[in-house]
């Protein structure tokens, strides 16, 4: 009886029910669509950053993520790539060496001879070319010049001598490809270190910040100037998907305990990029929240009108015996019924505007910078996110306006309303 | 207390002071109703007559007085109490009828038996023999909007009676109808009157009310002004 009189209820005033319903499933979908367009966003963000440069997870020898060593270094990566190799979860991976040093560049011109006039301190990364290339496609963002020659071996026979500059390091310099280097650093074995490159290629990563500090050499080159033979710094890790991360960190971290090394993911590396990301996930909550409140406004009205169109017959209902908790639980359950409908049709809508925002992104002309990283286009992605948020808060709005009016219509005095209405 | 009694009402007032200038209602009365009456109050607008029914139901409290009500000291029992002790033994007819309009004849016939949880069988059974009593059970699926006046104020006593109260309190039940269907519906109450031995009291201005009434009380400025027959009072 409690639903039926409720059901019915809900359909006595249809143009007013209809204007409620329109509005609160105006909420589910704008909340809906919001979810989505930035768990799409976060998600194109995050899989270009890690996709680009990081790896979702990477390994290192305990404690360098806090104090980065070129001591703290991974000797055996070998066997813990076979681990890795062996896992479903990973794509490929992609071991590293890093390291800091100063470059000079001899200056073009044919009066300056030898001078090597233009310097400027720069982050190395030592990396294995084709494994490099699998992990983030690292060729596809060279500009001018070309890709670093393979070599597997670390032996200063298989050193290649080449360079690659970010470019706006290449300005910096003033170098261009074919241009010769000089870099200076110390060893791992304490011996100063120095060597003569030539510059392969320019490379443009889309990050303008690490492309104004970083260059970048062959594995080989790296162990032979630093003095690494056969180590590593780390293992950038990539993954089939952004939402087996955790797990597959998880999984890494016990298949490796034992090692002395720790496996952790974008999360605990790129901190201040996570942190980033979590900050904007506010301004949505912030943003859901006034879209429910325009909604829940609308609610509240039509709740407050239907109760005090109603008095008299709640005054009948108490003068019959009926408890207030029945006329409590009829008004809050006429608020949910309408958004259930809402929920519902919401759902439709949203899935509809999902699929379409998810084939067709929004544009960003101009493009938007994230941390460095250009984004050009906005695309959706349809995860539960999207429908179970907006229907917790379409419920707890529903019921949280629908409460105090109820409450109101319970504690009608069956004698006064009866007289006065 | 004689068993007898269905009401029993002494030094009974009631003052509203809802706008802060104090309304005396009803000035001291003293009242007994028993078992099997079919008694009209009837007075003037404003005499008291309704303020002084909803009192004797349960729906008001008394600024002073104690009302009994099947033995039961009404006047100072809870809200919770007195919406139980309604639900059990009074059924009300209204001037407005007042059946809730989304529920059907025979839902709203049923719901103070749902209240009163009793199962569904016993239920549609006692409905269906309330709606035949009043001569409506034809109507029983339509809603109270499609029947006439009349007809929704057959469907109220069916409700009022159905859970088989020890009262039935009618206040103004003929008001809104004419003198051909009030006389349908008054002729019918007290045929049930007289058949289950039900107690009916209302509160009236209708001469056919007064005429079908087996005793009036005549309520005059708060106060009862005199108990007596039909006849006396013709």
């Amino acid at each position: 009886m409690l639903l039926k009189l409720a059901w019915r209820n809900v359909f006595r005033q249809k143009r007013r029910t209809i204007l409620t319903l329109l509005t609160m499933t105006g909420g589910f979908f704008l909340s809906s669509i919001s979810i989505g367009w930035m768990n799409g966003s976060y998600g194109s963000i995050i899989m270009f950053f890690t996709n680009g440069r990081t790896g979702q997870i990477q390994i290192h020898h305990s404690g360098y993520l806090e104090d980065p060593s070129i001591y703290s270094t991974i000797s055996d990566y070998q066997s813990i790539g076979a681990v890795l190799d062996s896992l479903p979860g990973v794509r490929t991976w992609a071991p590293r060496i890093y390291s800091g040093a100063l470059l000079a560049v001899r200056s073009g011109d044919a009066e300056s001879g030898n001078v090597f006039s233009n310097s400027a301190a720069a982050s190395v990364i030592g990396l294995d070319p084709s494994m490099e290339d699998a992990a983030t496609d690292f060729s596809s963002n060279i500009v001018s010049g070309g890709m670093l020659t393979a070599s597997a071996a670390d032996s200063f026979y298989y050193a290649t001598g080449q360079i690659i500059l970010g470019q706006e390091l290449s300005i910096i310099l003033d170098a261009s490809a074919g241009d010769s280097l000089i870099m200076l650093s110390q060893a791992a074995d304490g011996a100063s270190a120095d060597r003569k490159y030539v510059i392969q290629g320019i490379v443009s990563t889309g990050n303008a910040d690490i492309d104004r500090n970083t260059c970048y050499i062959t594995l080989a080159d790296a162990r032979i100037m630093f003095a690494l033979s056969g180590k590593v710094h780390e293992l950038a890790v990539m993954t089939n998907s952004l939402g087996t991360v955790d797990d597959l960190t998880e999984d890494i971290s016990a298949r490796l305990s034992g090692r002395d090394v720790e496996t952790d993911s974008w999360k605990t590396f790129a901190k201040e990029f996570y942190n980033g990301m979590k900050a904007d996930e506010s301004s949505l909550k912030v943003m859901i929240f006034i879209i429910m409140f325009v909604a829940a406004m609308g609610v509240l009205n039509t709740i407050l009108m239907m109760v005090l169109e109603r008095r008299r017959e709640f005054g009948v209902m108490k003068a019959l015996g009926t408890k207030p908790g029945f006329i409590v639980r009829m008004i809050v359950l006429e608020a949910n019924i309408m958004g259930i409908i809402s929920i519902i049709a919401g759902s439709i809508l949203s899935t509809g505007g999902l699929l379409f925002l998810s084939k067709h992104g929004l544009v960003l002309d101009p493009p938007i910078n994230y941390g460095g990283t250009v984004f050009s286009e906005m695309i959706a992605s349809i995860s539960p996110d999207c429908y179970w948020i907006p229907a917790i808060c379409v419920i707890i709005t529903a019921s949280t306006v629908s409460f105090l009016p109820a409450l109101k219509a319970a504690h009608t005095k069956a004698a006064k309303s009866l007289r006065t209405v | 207390m004689v068993d007898t009694n269905v009401i029993v009402a002494e030094g009974i007032v009631k003052t509203y002071d809802d706008s802060g200038v104090p309304v005396h209602a009803v000035r001291g009365i003293d009242y007994t109703l028993t078992k099997g009456e079919f008694t009209a109050i009837i007075g003037p607008s404003g005499s008291g007559k309704t303020t002084f029914l909803n009192v004797l139901a349960g729906l008001d409290t008394p600024t002073e007085g104690k009302v009994w009500l099947s033995g039961k000291l009404i006047s100072e029992m809870s809200g919770r109490e007195l919406s139980d002790f309604r639900r059990d033994h009074i059924g009300f007819v209204f001037q407005a009828y007042n059946l809730f309009p989304v529920l059907t004849v025979e839902e709203n016939v049923e719901y103070i038996m749902l209240l009163q949880g009793i199962p569904p069988a016993e239920r549609h059974k006692r409905v269906m023999n309330s709606l035949e009593k009043v001569g409506i059970a034809e109507y029983a699926t339509r809603l109270p909007l499609q029947l006439s006046g009349g007809q929704q104020q057959r469907v109220a006593v069916a409700r009022a009676v159905v859970s088989r109260p020890s009262l039935v309190i009618a206040d103004e039940p003929t008001a809104n109808l004419d003198s051909k269907t009030s006389g349908a519906l008054l002729d019918m109450m007290r045929k049930l009157n007289e058949e289950t031995g039900m107690t009916f009291l209302f509160s009236t201005h209708d001469e056919i009310v007064i005429q079908r009434a087996k005793k009036i009380v005549v309520l005059r400025d708060g106060k009862l002004d005199g108990n007596t027959s039909p006849e006396k009072f013709e």
